[in-house]
């Protein structure tokens, strides 16, 4: 059992699992920290962005004007972002072309899915929930109308070369593999890798060539999202990525189907383990009443589905509270409408309380009320109608979280001169600071609530204790407290035997050894069997028969009975004949009790016998005939210079000892 | 006792002793013991008086079908009625008294088994062994064992009463009552009755055996007893005279050294206290310092801590142990922060390697430190000789304790990092270190470490997973360490920053009970601030706290908040933090019509009480603390006067309509002042209708002024004319009135007694009737013709009536149906003050509303009445007795 890891992001994973005849990739995720590296696409002409001076370094010895702009001391590409993908260029890692199935376990985890099943070779199939395919399509739509619709003339490619690259300041100067980098899919892209998706449901169990079964289980991080099972007879492995035991919106993570499990794959804890949720939000809703108040303006960047739908839901009881009644809250995303209107229909994937609403029947998240009201609107982006229905103070949500593109880079540029307004980060995966540095200086108060719902360290900890893996297998990150608080051993993982740490490129030999193999046996050949009984209680009988082996299922067959030999001499017929069936050798069980031997020896006559102890047994020398005999625990030898009636003799003498089957 | 319940009590007696069921309202049995034990302790015999006492007595006793509760009574009331050696010897005449505390007949009779016959036959003896005809008698019936055995009863009531009963022997009959002793209630002790000193060597001899044997568990089950044998033994000792208490000591020294070698913890807290007690008692008795010795050196952490602190609580004065207990104590916060305060501890002994080890298991890490926290504040004000620190490093500790909870430790602390993480988010570890730092303030150099607290403290209120009550006693903390401060200097801009931003998003919270502890904060610092002002210092407090950032915005939002409690929160914060400006007279801000506006309408409108309080209360602190204005103010505080009385007015007319009770006592609080201002020259206006004997309970005060006769001549009314008018046309008239006819008791008490301080000084009864009526005639104010109007009305024409008997009731009838059309009628205040019957009212409402009720006769009245219903078959009666 192998895996290969293909992502060094602990929480955008993307690995693969060798297990029996199948190859299995666990998740897909797309590393888009690296769209922090470029300048944000401005949806409208950004005198501010495009009057940034160029880069040249100090000496002027290299000059990159055209493709790296300097804004507050640091460098970004002028160019449509690009992203990191898995590790799948150097084909001698792995050839993904051998891909059997990919197991998506939420949306955030298949943005990578295009570049993977469309330039690989890939031929595979693709399971996920129905919701994570929906919600996961509508990410990709968003992702690639942000990208096309304010399209870069130009594609900086200069600064990749590694010579430029080593004198680049920064954190431009560290990225590594920037070549493998690259730009966003295309919709046909996306429309043709998800046509590879085969739809499932939690605990629907789906053969793989006989071999394995793999099955989803809710795993309470997001609408859909689920954990893996995946087991021969004899194994199981658990894959366990974003998960969630708050009572939010989705269905609660299913924890007892996880037990017994020989391997643990665990990854998608939380990004934020010292940001408690509920504190989160609590800072989320008065900041926002805050700035309000105050007559400013509040922009949340946010991704169109997920956390959303609980900050909707916080708020809605939070406004009236906080005598917010009036103050419009604004939604915009390409995808505004759908995600709002899916959340809703997917009841059988929501939580035990909201799944109860539908029956009422009442909507199961109170932001249908909030559009009813008219106190949320949305709008696939900031042109159209919303530039006249706008007005303010208010309250925007829209993506992307990076600040890199989407509608949120305009009202970055809008808001960010004024300190009455406030930017709210809840969106854990880029770090606010840098999503900002091309803004600076910015005058508008940020205020970082990152909300990340998927399992911390004290909870993961209670849940193996409670599933008991035999081993556990995680990102290197887990192992150690984070880096900038060093002095919180709590915040790490700390398992019996300590749990087996992966980076990106790493190939792990899994300490799982498999023993067991499962083969049928037919009937009419059981029949055919004669047990015979060695000790109380166990029976054994000698099987003489065909494996045949067909989509990895082992069964025993009769030994087919060789037909009447026809008087033919053509040569092909030979070559077809079976081989001729020998008889089946009596089998020996039982071992040689020394005393009782040596009496017998006494008996025949042999009287001068030395016995000489041996690391497995002993050696008996008879030292009239000159032979030894060597009695061990797996094998008698009788040593005797050509004298094969004195051998006969001895053999039967020890064959008296043992049971014949 | 009366004639009446001495009627009706043998019929009482009788249907209790013929009742074979319970009554049915079980706590009349209990309300006649105390009538009984009243009548007892105000010296009256009961049995002079009641002889059917004894017969009901004994035909209980005989009646094997008693009802045990009945039984149970018996047994209390001969106890209460031996309690006298005379009554006693009477009693002993009779065969009863045998028979009652007969312990064989009750257990033959298979009564004993009622836990109710048991503590009866407890209580009864208690009552009776009051003098020593009746420990003999005790003493020879042989009660000690079966005493002693009921120490250890199932039932843990009675195991209680056992032992204050065995401690009552001990006490009460010790030979030599020790000068000064604190002891129990010895007036008897003087009367020559010393008991027969066999009795009570028997007695003692048999307790102190019993305490021996039953100190040391036999086995561990024998736990409970162990526990009870201490509880009694701690009760002696801090009570008992020297030669009982040497006694005592000497019995059981070696069972309670025994005890402490074996180190239970179950019995650690227990036998501190029997050493301790020993130890106030005896002073410096050898072998108790030696077994407090030995206490303070258990081999198990936890028992440890919680020996060293019920020894620092005691607050024994002997310097070695102070020192080792103070060492024991801080020794896990040495730990846990790094901070030295211990020193370097040369012997990196085998103590605290096994604390560390108690410290890395979670549950008993937290209980460890919270009762090191919590003795914290103590420990610096012991005698520097013997704290192994310096005070101010305690604060540092606690300070550096605090930042390891909310896991904001800096990686530089040498403290253990596998402990820390035991506390860190541990809201209740955050709470007793909050608790300990407001302590803290008042120990030796703690100001040093003031901006370091701040800081703390505004990282505490910034942290998003703070529990609400976490912040709440941030906030305490942060107001203690402010009303201390002296010198602001030390908050830097950054600091001040902070704390505005943070209060700002707190009053946004989701929390309400966060946004109410924010707002009340806020009002709570204006008063510490007015404070620090009156003591003459120079720098505004509230302004260096927060710099230009007025609160009155915060709380102007707060006042539409959802929650009742922030508005009302709100409302006080508001006029806690303008009551500087208003009593400087200031000019009238923008803002505070607004305010005042806002405020009326929550009084109209809001349907919570709280905010409606406080309202009322609002204008009663800016009533009170205003300048009335003079001929120098300019013209601007003459308009904040004018609002002010403007919305004096709204507020009196609409607080006297409010449904809640205490609104309406405010506003009568908020007519007194206004009354208190119209009338303070006069001198038949006494200030303060009843400040002066102000109870927390309005209830059953009887007012004290309000029947001195006075002597005005009329020229002392003139004047008040005037005032009066004013009064009349502030609404100050309406409110009383309205308030006297009110249906709540203390509404109508307040109003009735400021009534007649009113009528006092405007037209005293000691006036002519004419006198008065010439001089107030022309006052008049108008009563509307419904609701208390009415009322009003009514009690008037009543008056009147009874005044002309001849006059036709028809007449008044018809009288009063021609104003059923709800027409205002103006009647002169004078005459209505007058003629209202105050002082007889006042009679009525300074009675408690139960007082018919409670009365002994209709307790009598009450039972025999149930029991009349209660022997219908059939018939259901659910009797409400109170």
């Amino acid at each position: 059992m192998k895996l290969y890891c293909l992502s060094g992001h602990p929480t955008l994973p993307c690995n693969v699992l060798k297990f029996k005849s199948t190859t299995i990739m666990l998740d897909c995720g797309l590393d888009t920290t690296s769209v922090l590296n470029f300048l944000p696409l401005p949806l409208v002409h950004s005198p501010r962005l495009s009057k940034l001076p160029g880069w040249v370094s100090k000496d002027g010895s290299a000059n990159l004007q055209k493709e790296l702009k300097e804004c507050a001391g640091r460098v970004f590409v002028d160019s449509q972002p690009e992203f990191c993908l898995p590790e799948y260029i150097h084909r001698e890692l792995l050839d993904l072309s051998t891909i059997d199935v990919i197991l998506i376990s939420n949306y955030h985890c298949m943005m990578a899915l295009p570049y993977i099943t469309e330039h690989t070779g890939f031929t595979g199939t693709v399971y996920a929930t129905e919701p994570t395919l929906t919600i996961g399509r509508l990410f990709m739509e968003e992702l690639v109308n942000f990208m096309e619709r304010v399209p870069k003339a130009q594609s900086a490619t200069c600064w990749k070369n590694k010579e430029m690259q080593r004198m680049l300041p920064g954190p431009l100067k560290d990225v590594v593999d920037v070549w493998a980098w690259k730009r966003s899919y295309s919709i046909q892209e996306v429309n043709s890798a998800l046509s590879k998706v085969q739809l499932v449901g939690y605990s629907q169990k789906v053969e793989l060539f006989g071999a394995v079964q793999v099955s989803p289980l809710s795993s309470g991080y997001s609408l859909g999202s689920s954990n893996w099972i995946i087991q021969s007879h004899h194994e199981k492995v658990s894959y366990v990525s974003g998960s969630s035991l708050l009572t939010t919106h989705p269905q609660p993570m299913d924890q007892s189907s996880l037990k017994n499990s020989d391997v643990l794959i665990l990854t998608g804890l939380t990004q934020m383990p010292t940001a408690n949720p509920d504190g989160m939000l609590g800072e989320f809703c008065s900041n926002l009443a805050m700035t309000i108040r105050a007559g400013g303006n509040v922009l949340v960047p946010c991704y169109s589905s997920g956390v959303i739908y609980d900050l909707l839901e916080c708020l809605y009881q939070f406004i009236d509270s906080a005598n917010l009644g009036t103050t419009p809250f604004y939604f915009i995303s390409p995808v505004a409408n759908s995600s709002l209107e899916f959340s809703q229909i997917f009841a059988e994937w929501l939580c035990h309380n909201k799944q109860s609403k539908v029956y009422l029947p009442e909507p199961p998240f109170p932001h249908a009320e909030l559009i009813q009201t008219n106190k949320l609107k949305h709008y696939p982006s900031i042109h159209g109608d919303f530039s006249s229905e706008f007005r303010q103070p208010c309250v925007v949500f829209t993506g992307h979280p990076s600040l890199r593109f989407g509608d949120v880079v305009h009202f970055m540029e809008l808001w960010g001169k004024s300190s009455i307004n406030t930017i709210i980060f809840t969106e854990p995966d880029f770090s606010y600071l840098d999503a900002l540095a091309p803004y600076q200086p910015l005058a508008m108060k940020c205020v970082y609530c990152p909300i990340d719902t998927r399992l911390n360290f004290h909870q993961v900890s209670k849940l193996l204790k409670e599933v008991q893996p035999l081993h556990v297998v995680c990102p290197e990150q887990y192992t150690q407290p984070p880096l900038t608080q060093s002095h919180r051993s709590d915040l790490m993982l700390e398992l019996q035997p300590p749990p087996m740490p992966y980076r990106r490129c790493s190939v792990l030999n899994l300490p799982h050894r498999r023993r067991y193999e499962r083969v049928y046996i037919l009937p009419e050949l059981a029949n055919s069997l004669v047990p015979s009984e060695i000790k109380p209680g166990v029976s054994l009988a000698t099987v003489s028969a065909v494996l045949h082996s067909k989509d990895n299922k082992h069964t025993l067959q009769l030994v087919p009975k060789p037909p009447p030999v026809a008087p033919s001499k053509k040569r092909k017929r030979v070559l077809e004949e079976p081989p001729a069936v020998l008889a089946p050798k009596t089998l020996l069980s039982g071992a040689v009790p020394l005393e009782a031997f040596l009496a017998t020896l006494q008996n025949h006559g042999f009287t001068e016998v030395k016995v000489e102890e041996t690391a497995d047994g002993h050696i008996l020398h008879l030292q009239a005939e000159d032979t030894l005999i060597q009695l061990e625990e797996d094998g008698t030898h009788i040593v005797c210079d050509n004298n094969e009636p004195l051998r006969t003799t001895l053999r039967d003498l020890v064959l008296r000892f043992l049971q014949k089957l | 006792m009366d004639r009446e319940c001495a009627l009706l009590l043998p019929g009482v007696c009788a249907v209790l002793a013929g009742s074979g069921s319970s009554l049915p309202d079980d706590t009349s049995l209990e309300k006649l013991l105390d009538w009984f034990t009243g009548i007892t302790e105000d010296g009256g015999s009961l049995l002079e008086t009641c002889p059917c006492l004894l017969k009901l007595i004994s035909t209980v006793v005989h009646n094997a079908a008693s009802d045990p509760g009945v039984l149970s009574f018996t047994l209390r009331l001969t106890g209460l009625l031996a309690a006298t050696e005379e009554s006693f010897k009477t009693i002993q005449e009779h065969p009863v008294l045998n028979k009652v505390f007969n312990l064989q007949h009750w257990q033959e009779a298979g009564l004993w088994e009622d836990p109710c016959l048991r503590i009866g036959w407890i209580q009864g003896l208690r009552s009776m062994l009051q003098h020593p005809k009746a420990l003999s008698f005790f003493v020879q019936s042989g009660f000690i064992d079966p005493l002693l055995q009921l120490q250890t009863d199932t039932s843990l009531f009675i195991a209680e009463a056992a032992n204050q009963m065995l401690a009552h022997i001990l006490l009460f009959f010790q030979p030599v009552p020790p000068a000064g002793c604190k002891g129990m209630d010895k007036k008897e002790k003087g009367d020559g009755m010393t008991p027969s000193s066999a009795d009570y060597t028997a007695v003692v001899k048999s307790i102190s055996g019993y305490l021996k044997e039953s100190l040391v568990p036999k086995e561990s089950k024998n736990v409970r007893q162990s526990l009870q044998t201490l509880k009694l033994l701690a009760l002696l000792l801090a009570q008992a005279g020297p030669p009982l208490r040497d006694k005592l000591l000497q019995t059981v020294g070696d069972s309670l050294e025994e005890l402490v070698t074996a180190g239970s913890s179950e019995l650690t807290l227990p036998l501190m206290d029997v050493i301790l007690s020993a130890c106030s008692s005896s002073g410096t008795d050898e072998r108790i310092t030696r077994l407090l010795s030995s206490m303070l050196n258990i081999n198990k952490p936890a028992d440890l801590i919680h020996a060293a602190a019920a020894f620092l609580r005691r607050g024994h004065h002997d310097t070695v142990h102070t020192a080792r207990a103070v060492r024991i104590l801080l020794l896990p916060l040495d730990i846990m922060t790094g901070q030295t305060l211990l020193g370097t501890i040369s012997t990196a002994d085998e103590h605290q390697f096994s604390v560390v080890e108690q410290l890395k298991s979670k549950s008993s890490c937290i209980s460890m430190i919270c009762v090191c926290l919590s003795n914290t504040p103590q420990i610096t004000l012991t005698p520097p000789d013997v704290l192994p620190c310096l005070p101010v490093s305690i604060v540092t500790a606690v300070l550096s304790l605090l930042r390891i909870c909310s896991g904001n430790s800096p990686s530089s602390s040498t403290g253990c990092s596998e402990v820390s993480r035991n506390v860190i988010g541990s809201s209740k570890v955050q709470k007793c270190a909050l608790e300990a730092l407001t302590t803290l303030t008042s120990s030796p150099g703690a100001k040093e470490r003031i901006s370091e607290v701040f800081t703390v403290l505004i990282q505490y209120l910034e942290n998003p997973d703070s529990d609400p009550t976490v912040l709440h006693k941030s906030y305490q903390a942060l107001l203690k360490w402010t009303s201390v401060c002296t010198d602001f200097s030390f908050i830097t801009d950054q600091l001040r920053h902070d704390l505005v931003e943070v209060v700002k998003k707190r009053v946004c919270d989701m929390r309400w009970e966060v946004k109410d502890s924010t707002v009340e904060f806020l009002g709570h610092l204006a008063g510490v601030c007015d404070s620090i002002k009156a003591a003459a210092e120079e720098r505004d407090a509230s302004e260096a706290l927060l710099g230009d950032c007025s609160t009155t915005p915060l709380l102007r939002e707060a006042l539409q908040d959802s929650e009742s409690y922030v508005r009302a929160s709100a409302i006080s914060a508001l006029a806690k933090t303008l009551t500087h400006r208003w009593q400087q007279g200031a000019t009238l801000t923008e803002e505070e019509p607004e305010i005042v506006s806002r405020l009326l309408e929550i009084l109209s409108q809001d349907s919570e009480g709280f905010p409606r309080r406080a309202v009322v209360q609002y204008f009663i602190s800016w009533y009170s603390s205003h300048s009335p204005p003079s001929s120098s103010s300019s013209s601007s505080s003459s308009s904040s006067s004018s609002l002010l009385m403007q919305s004096v007015r709204s507020v009196l007319s609409q607080g006297r309509a409010d449904l809640d009770w205490e609104v309406k006592v405010h506003t009568l609080v908020l007519a007194e002042l206004l009354l208190d201002e119209a009338f303070s020259g006069h001198p038949g206006y006494k200030k303060g209708s009843d400040s002066h004997h102000a109870s927390p309970h309005a209830y059953g005060v009887v007012s004290e002024q309000a029947y001195t006769l006075h002597t005005h001549t009329a020229t002392h009314t003139e004047g008040a004319e005037s005032d009066l008018a004013v009064v009349v046309e502030q609404g100050v008239v309406s409110v009383l009135l309205s308030g006297l006819v009110d249906c709540d008791r203390p509404v109508a008490l307040k109003a009735c007694r400021l009534l007649i301080t009113l009528r006092e000084t405007v037209c005293p009864l000691s006036l002519g009737a004419l006198d008065a009526s010439a001089a107030m005639a022309t006052v008049s104010c108008e009563l509307p013709g419904c609701g208390w109007g009415r009322e009003i009305l009514k009690i008037l024409k009543m008056k009147k009536s009874d005044q002309a008997k001849e006059e036709d009731i028809a007449d008044q009838s018809g009288l009063n149906g021609a104003e059923e059309g709800g027409d205002s009628v103006c009647v002169s205040v004078c005459e209505a003050l007058r003629s209202l019957g105050l002082d007889e009212r006042m009679e009525v409402l300074t009675q408690s509303s139960d007082h018919i009720h409670n009365s002994p006769l209709s307790l009598l009245q009450d039972i025999l009445t149930a029991s009349a219903t209660h022997t219908k078959p059939g018939e259901e009666v659910i009797v409400d007795c109170y």
